[in-house]
């Protein structure tokens, strides 16, 4: 369980985020929503130990991420695929899948890219082992950022607009991926403006203004008249998505 | 045979010149990159106090003429700390430490041309400090670096010959030495103009094979 109390993110004079709670059980997909700067990347960012917390506290699996071990063993546990995919571009799609599998958890080569090639073959990109981040185009990458993320075989997958920098031809394709893993029963926070999308895997939806968790509920009842849309805000947010 | 003649034997004493030249040179070059290096890596990790003294220094070492650091290691050390210190040793210490700041330099835009992303990725996937200076940063950083440092090497190798001044017996001073045996200024400083720029082609020729390795996949266009 991914587990957020009273946390609080300040960057100079800034807060950016506002005494924010969240939990997240194994098998729900949470989609964090929220307007341009509304502090999403922030709080995936504290997740994961890229940002230090000001104030509260985060655990994942009850390691505390503000504590070396506990970062290292939160870290073990959550996985991240990011918006500008940050592939290693030094190293082919094997070479970016296998490397923390054999640093990390000391898999043996062999063993670490059977299961890179069985995943990028899921992906279908089985004929892209070999290929540089710089030849693959950015749907292709995505997919590559998915696997490295899996290969970790982590309990939960954290997503920041995975789609937001690729067309929409090859948002479909990944969104695809991601609606498998959904079905698959892997545990997701999700960064997204994909409304409809989030609509249909998340089991949660929280919404994030101005660094304050105002909103969190089943994604049924978001979406509901007497539920989410009953908040003026977010009924102004999602008018605007889908008019964009 | 007259006294100023040439004579097979100078071959002899070109080569060890040219031995003394080399070894010099390759020994500063792999102390300056060492410590080049590992200045670059307590730079990039911000050692507590390393920041300024690193850039001042490095500074000094650039923008002063090699000749007067080599006078004030060779004349000025000695004469301020009451030791004694060998013409070797003075070249080597002097041209070790200019190595060392271009390396710096080097080293230090190719540690920074590697984007933040990467290495955030790296951290998140639970690689630790060193896994990540020696998995991703530096591959990078080296493939971007040779280039400049081969640059960096030809003219270092050119700037050995200022060690002559003090007395070291490289392949300048050995010139120096035929030439006033010879009276034959045309002849003898051709030839060691000569042996000097295909050393200096042999090393920019190996220097570009090396970055080519280092960049093997042409198709990386990454950095
Ligand atoms: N490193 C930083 N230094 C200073 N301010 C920052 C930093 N990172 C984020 N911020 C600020 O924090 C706020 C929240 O940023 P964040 O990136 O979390 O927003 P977001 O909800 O992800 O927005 P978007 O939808 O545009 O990605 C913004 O006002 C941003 O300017
Ligand atoms: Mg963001």
């Amino acid at each position: 369980m991914i587990v957020a109390e009273n946390v609080e993110k300040r960057f100079g004079d800034a807060l950016v985020l506002k005494r924010v709670n969240l939990r997240v059980e194994p098998g729900e997909v949470v989609t964090i929503l929220g307007a341009s700067g509304s502090g999403k990347s922030t709080l995936i960012r504290c997740i994961n130990g890229l940002e230090a917390l000001s104030g509260g506290k985060i655990t994942v699996d009850g390691h505390d991420v503000s504590t070396k071990a506990g970062l290292v063993a939160a870290r073990r546990a959550s996985a991240t695929v990011f918006q500008l995919f940050n592939l290693y571009p030094h190293m082919t799609a094997l070479g970016n899948i296998t490397l923390a599998p054999i640093e990390v958890l000391k898999l043996p080569k062999a063993e670490a890219e059977a299961r890179a090639r069985a995943l990028l073959d899921k992906v279908g990109l089985g004929a892209h082992a070999g290929a540089y981040p710089q030849q693959l185009s950015g749907g292709q990458r995505q997919r590559v950022g998915i696997c490295r993320a899996l290969a970790m075989q982590p309990r939960y997958l954290l997503l920041d607009e995975v789609t937001s920098a690729l067309d929409p031809e090859m948002t479909g394709d990944v969104l695809r991926i991601l609606a498998e893993l959904a079905d698959d029963g892997t545990t997701m926070v999700f960064v997204t403006h994909e409304i409809e999308f989030a609509r249909h895997i998340s089991s949660r939806i929280v919404f994030l203004e101005q660094g304050e968790l105002i909103v969190d509920l089943p994604t049924a009842q978001f979406f509901a008249e007497d539920g989410g849309l009953a908040v003026p805000r977010i009924r102004q947010f999602l008018s605007k998505m889908k008019k964009d | 045979m007259r006294y100023a003649d040439f004579t097979p034997y100078d071959i002899v004493l070109l080569l060890q010149g040219l031995g003394v030249t080399l070894a010099l040179f390759v020994g500063t070059t792999l102390i300056g990159l060492a410590i080049g290096l590992a200045l670059a890596v307590a730079h990039h990790y911000r050692v507590p106090g390393c920041r300024p003294v690193i850039v001042l220094v490095t500074e000094a070492l650039k923008n002063s003429p090699v000749l007067v650091q080599l006078f004030l290691v060779f004349f000025g050390i000695p004469a301020f700390l009451h030791i004694r210190m060998s013409p070797v040793e003075a070249a080597t210490l002097t041209i070790s430490l200019n190595t060392a700041a271009f390396a710096f330099v080097v080293f230090r835009s190719g540690i920074e041309s590697i984007d933040r992303d990467q290495i955030e990725a790296a951290q998140v996937f639970g690689l630790s400090r060193s896994q990540i200076l020696r998995l991703i940063i530096a591959p990078q950083a080296a493939a971007f670096s040779v280039g400049p440092l081969v640059g960096i090497l030809v003219n270092q190798l050119q700037v050995t010959s200022l060690i002559s001044v003090i007395g070291v017996f490289d392949l300048t001073k050995i010139g120096n030495i035929l030439n006033l045996r010879t009276l034959q200024p045309f002849i003898v400083w051709a030839v060691i103009g000569l042996i000097y720029y295909l050393a200096a082609k042999t090393l920019a020729h190996a220097g570009g094979r090396i970055e080519a390795a280092l960049r093997k996949s042409v198709k990386w266009g990454g950095i």
